[in-house]
């Protein structure tokens, strides 16, 4: 009984998999069966070659019907079935090529879009980074009223990482970009890192080549050692492998590489395209400051550490630095952040979920477009559907091949919705590259795809299920009987297609509107100069070597001799340096006492941000001096300290009162170091979206104190500003040829680069918009279409009672507006919505503009007016003693 | 005699074959003749039909083949009853019985 049962097992797995062996067998049976016949022919007598034919006769006549009819008995019954329904749907939709392409396309399109931002959903959200345990680290932030996500500094760090046994370990890094200059080759800004000895362990990372830090080389004096990204590694060394322990110029000293990290640790969601790491070197001196917070700290839980007691341990860390040095840390809470937590940013995870739902509109047109097409196809079958119920197939057969069809098309439209996805995803990583090459990268993996198959098959069931249920609402003998007539399509089909339409247009205007507000808020960011001007103007960055720019006369005879030359280059009005280019963005605030006002509170001193400015540094860029006066050569290291402040900040702490004559001292340090305000200047925004809470500014002579993160500002006259460029870097590289300049471009061409997210935000949002609306349109235009033709009899009757063309194109024409502007009405509700939720995820931006809504409006109907007018022209082409005679 | 009418055969056809086949092991072309010779050429198979039905019974475990020789020293398939086509034929056989019975007895009712 068993060996039966195995052999019958044996047979239909044969049956299923072996297609070649069985084809062979029946073959032979067949064979061997007419052998007989012709056997059985020759003994009755006949000829060898009469027996042969009359034995074909016999057999061959229907012997292709009834060996499919064996081959069909090979396969499970549901299966024989299911592949003949799909070469059924396969044929079909092969004879409507134009249907089916113009289906995929729009489907492709709409779940392409779809995908790209689930792979962006992905990467970013429900990715975790490449670290071991990823979930055990966190990012541990210094919070103030000026800056929620603020950096410790480093004696806070040390003291930490000393008594961090209650939470696990902590490692720190600064950003320190480099000069990386070989022999033969121009010398290079490089992005870099100063990390403690135990970040890498801590994240679980083992350089490819070479191996970690060790523990000493924290140290300043044991610090010239090197650790290369894979990319840097490829790049500039040509994959060397024999870098190990090799000597590299970094910042024009001798530096040594002891290792080569693996590719897979430069993820842009984190640390992005970091090219070398060294070790953080902290000097005695340095490691007792508690004024420069510049260490951003990450830690990682020990293992019986749960989340919230490792948050209670950071806080009440945080709450005790405040209370022992309230001089610097007053005001001030720590924070804990998961790591993959923070690649989200502050709103990323919304407002991806955000894009994902625009995409899913755009999707949901292309839906209902799809939906009114199939419909067509449906109705214009109905006769076929009618005879076929009359027949008795059943409702699962009538349905069948409709289900199919869509099916079918919903995974052709899925494979190519990848492609589309991936170009999008290319499209992405070259928007974003930026100067150093780095760049956005989604994911395409088992998870997206398995997104975008669940995305057909739903968009297979919302198109396709529509059309089905109206065929099966079918009545039989109404069909059959009005078959013969021109159909009209019942008033049920008329409102559905209508509702479809309006829905359309709701989704469009949503589309648009987000799109219109975004493409409006980014333009005036972008424009946004309040305080400044930046045509003409030229920045780049400088990082003067710690190693040779020790102190502040090297760094103050650098910058005279600097801003010497560059003032004598040809075209060139005026130059300057400056610690930060503050309509870019800021760094860290400072506090102020007032000289013969009483302290306050520690940790609610007046704070302001702070720049060290070169004397033509307000001319150059355009900042006003509205009281008082700039700096000048004679303010020096010498001389009386003083400061300019902006007028936010006079208003503020001196209302009604001459702010000019009165002295400032900074908050901290042994004794109070009084400055005399010389000037005051005009407020300076930034053009970033956020530029953060302080709105104090105030700036200091740069020889009084000297930086080495330096800003060059070049003001051309009467030559175009990026002609400059290759001058500024002569210049540069004139004088130290270590020190190469980045980011050196034109101030528009950063203003750019600084919002290209902004950017490429509004450029997902226009798309999308574009493709709605291209949709939309073209569905009132089939519907507006299939009106004039079904209503061609009664348009004719209407001519024949004297009507003329325009009364004809007017009623058409009004039922179209009808539709879109009922969509356009409740797509404004929608819109507002999407208003609201684009402002809270981007603060900082003028997102709030009600005419660019009813801009959006005008713009929708102008577009249905046109894609409805189209059609309707055709009244003009109705005959109508044809058009009756045809009836 | 009259040949039976072809329509007639129809849900009958699997029980004819188990049958030929419920004494011996049989290929495709025996199976048709031996039906032939015992019903006195008034049941005819044609291949069109046989081979299909042959198929669907193997299909259906209800029978199973083997490639062997035939008398005339030529390779052919033969098939044969498995326990499940005979607990089938049994029950069919059965069933067509007591059908025809009461047929007849309708039938030559007065």
């Amino acid at each position: 009984m068993l060996s039966e049962r195995l052999r019958w097992l044996r047979t239909k797995c044969s049956r299923l998999f072996r297609r070649g062996k069985q084809e062979a067998a029946l073959a032979a049976e067949m064979q061997f069966h007419l052998d007989q016949l012709i056997a059985q022919f020759r003994a009755d007598g006949m000829s060898e070659h009469d027996a042969r034919l009359a034995a074909q006769r016999e057999f061959g006549a229907e012997g292709a019907a009834y060996r499919e009819e064996i081959r069909d008995t090979w396969r499970p019954p549901q299966l024989a079935d299911l592949s003949r329904t799909f070469r059924f749907a396969f044929r079909s939709l092969a004879r409507s090529p134009g249907f089916t392409v113009l289906a995929m396309i729009t489907l492709a399109l709409g779940i392409g879009g779809n995908t790209m931002m689930f792979s962006a959903f992905d990467t970013i959200v429900l990715r975790t980074l490449p670290y071991r345990a990823s979930a055990e680290l966190d990012r541990i932030y210094r919070t103030t009223p000026q800056n929620p996500d603020g950096n410790l500094s480093p004696a806070d760090f040390l003291e930490l990482q000393q008594n961090a046994s209650g939470y696990g370990e902590v490692a720190a890094y600064a950003p320190a970009d480099t000069s990386l200059s070989e022999p033969g080759q121009p010398a290079e800004m490089a992005s870099g890192l100063r990390v403690t000895s135990n970040l890498f362990s801590l994240l679980g990372v083992q350089p490819e080549l070479g191996c970690d830090f060790r523990k000493g080389e924290d140290i300043a004096g044991n610090d010239r050692v090197v650790i290369l990204s894979r990319r840097c590694w490829e790049q500039r060394f040509g994959s060397n492998p024999d870098i190990i322990g090799r000597a590299i110029r970094v910042d024009g000293e001798p530096n040594e590489v002891v290792g080569v990290l693996p590719a897979s640790f430069n993820d842009w969601r984190h640390l992005g395209w970091v090219d070398l790491f060294r070790p953080i070197g902290l000097t005695k001196e340095k490691s007792a400051d508690r004024q420069n917070t510049s260490l951003r700290v990450i830690g990682r839980r020990a293992a019986k550490v749960s989340q919230v007691e490792a948050r209670a341990f950071i806080e009440n860390f945080g709450a005790r630095l405040a209370k022992d040095f309230p001089e610097v840390n007053a005001g001030s809470t720590w924070r804990l952040v998961s790591l993959n937590q923070t690649v989200q940013g502050k709103s990323g995870g919304a407002t991806i979920a955000m894009l994902i739902g625009l995409s899913g509109f755009v999707l949901l047109i292309a839906c209902s477009n799809l939906a009114n097409l199939l419909l067509a196809r449906t109705m214009a079958r109905a006769r076929e559907f009618a005879v076929r119920s009359a027949l008795g197939a059943s409702r699962l057969q009538l349905l069948r091949p409709l289900i199919a069809e869509s099916l079918l098309l919903a995974l052709a439209g899925g494979a190519l919705a990848i492609l589309v996805a991936q170009w999008g995803a290319e499209w992405l990583a070259v928007r974003s590259t930026g100067d150093n090459g780095e760049r956005v990268i989604l994911a395409f993996n088992w998870s997206v795809f398995g997104w975008t198959f669940v995305a057909s098959l739903v968009t297979a069931v919302a198109f396709g299920l529509a059309p089905a249920l109206f065929a099966l609402r079918l009545d039989v003998n109404d069909t059959l009987k009005t078959g013969a007539r021109g159909m009209t399509g019942g008033r049920g089909q008329q409102t559905f297609r209508q509702v479809l339409i309006v829905g359309q247009f709701a989704l469009a205007m949503i589309l648009l509107a987000g799109a219109g507000l975004f493409i409006r808020g980014l333009d005036e960011l972008n424009h946004r100069r309040a305080g400044w001007q930046s045509e003409h103007l030229v920045t780049g960055t400088v990082v003067l070597p710690a190693a040779r720019y020790s102190g502040p006369d090297k760094i103050n005879s650098f910058h005279r001799l600097a801003l010497e030359r560059l003032d004598s280059l040809p075209g060139i009005a005026s130059s300057s340096i400056s610690a930060v280019t503050p309509f870019f963005n800021w760094l860290d605030a400072r506090k102020y006492f007032i000289e013969g006002r009483p302290h306050p509170q520690p940790g609610h001193e007046p704070a302001a941000v702070v720049n060290s400015v070169t004397p033509r540094y307000f001319e150059t860029v355009g900042t006003r001096i509205i009281a008082g006066r700039a700096f000048t050569a004679r303010d020096t290291t010498t001389s009386t300290k003083v400061f300019i402040i902006n007028q936010a900040m006079a208003a503020g702490l001196f209302p009604g009162e001459n702010p000019l004559g009165r002295r400032l001292a900074a908050v901290g340090g042994a004794t109070a170091s009084w400055g005399e305000i010389v000037g005051v200047a005009a407020d300076v925004k930034s053009v970033l979206p956020d530029s953060g809470p302080v709105t104090f500014q105030l700036y200091q002579p740069m020889a009084q104190a000297p930086q080495a993160y330096d800003e060059i500002a070049v003001r051309t006259a009467g030559v175009a500003p990026a002609t400059v460029i290759e001058s500024i870097r002569g210049v540069m590289t004139g004088l130290d040829p270590d020190l190469p300049v980045r980011k050196l471009q034109t101030a528009d061409a950063t203003i750019e680069r600084t919002n290209y997210q902004t950017a490429v935000l509004r450029d997902l949002l226009s798309g999308f918009a574009v493709l709605g609306l291209g949709l939309a349109s073209l569905g009132i235009y089939g519907v507006i279409a299939r009106t004039m033709a079904q209503r061609r009899s009664e348009f004719a009757i209407r001519f024949a009672l004297g009507a003329c063309i325009k009364d004809i194109t007017r009623i058409v024409l009004a039922s179209g507006i009808r539709m879109a502007l009922l969509g356009s009405v409740l797509g404004l509700l929608g819109a507002l919505g999407v208003m609201r939720f684009l402002a809270a995820a981007n603060p900082g931006m003028q997102l709030n503009s009600p005419p660019v809504l009813f801009g959006t409006t005008l713009l929708l109907i102008a577009v249905a007016l046109i894609a409805c007018w189209l059609p309707a022209r055709r009244a003009a082409r109705i005959n109508p003693l044809e058009a009756l005679r045809a009836e | 005699m009259d040949k039976v009418r072809n329509d007639l055969l129809q849900g009958t056809l699997d029980l004819l074959i188990l049958k030929a086949l419920s004494s011996a092991s049989l290929h495709g072309w025996d199976i048709a003749k031996r039906i032939a010779v015992v019903s006195n050429d008034r049941l005819s198979l044609k291949q069109g039909s046989l081979y299909p039905a042959l198929h669907r019974l193997e299909g259906r475990g209800w029978i199973e083949a083997e490639w062997g020789v035939s008398e005339a020293g030529r390779s052919a398939k033969f098939y044969r009853i498995t326990r499940r086509g005979r607990k089938e034929l049994e029950a069919e056989k059965e069933h067509w019985l007591s059908f025809a019975e009461a047929m007849s007895s309708v039938l030559n009712m007065e």
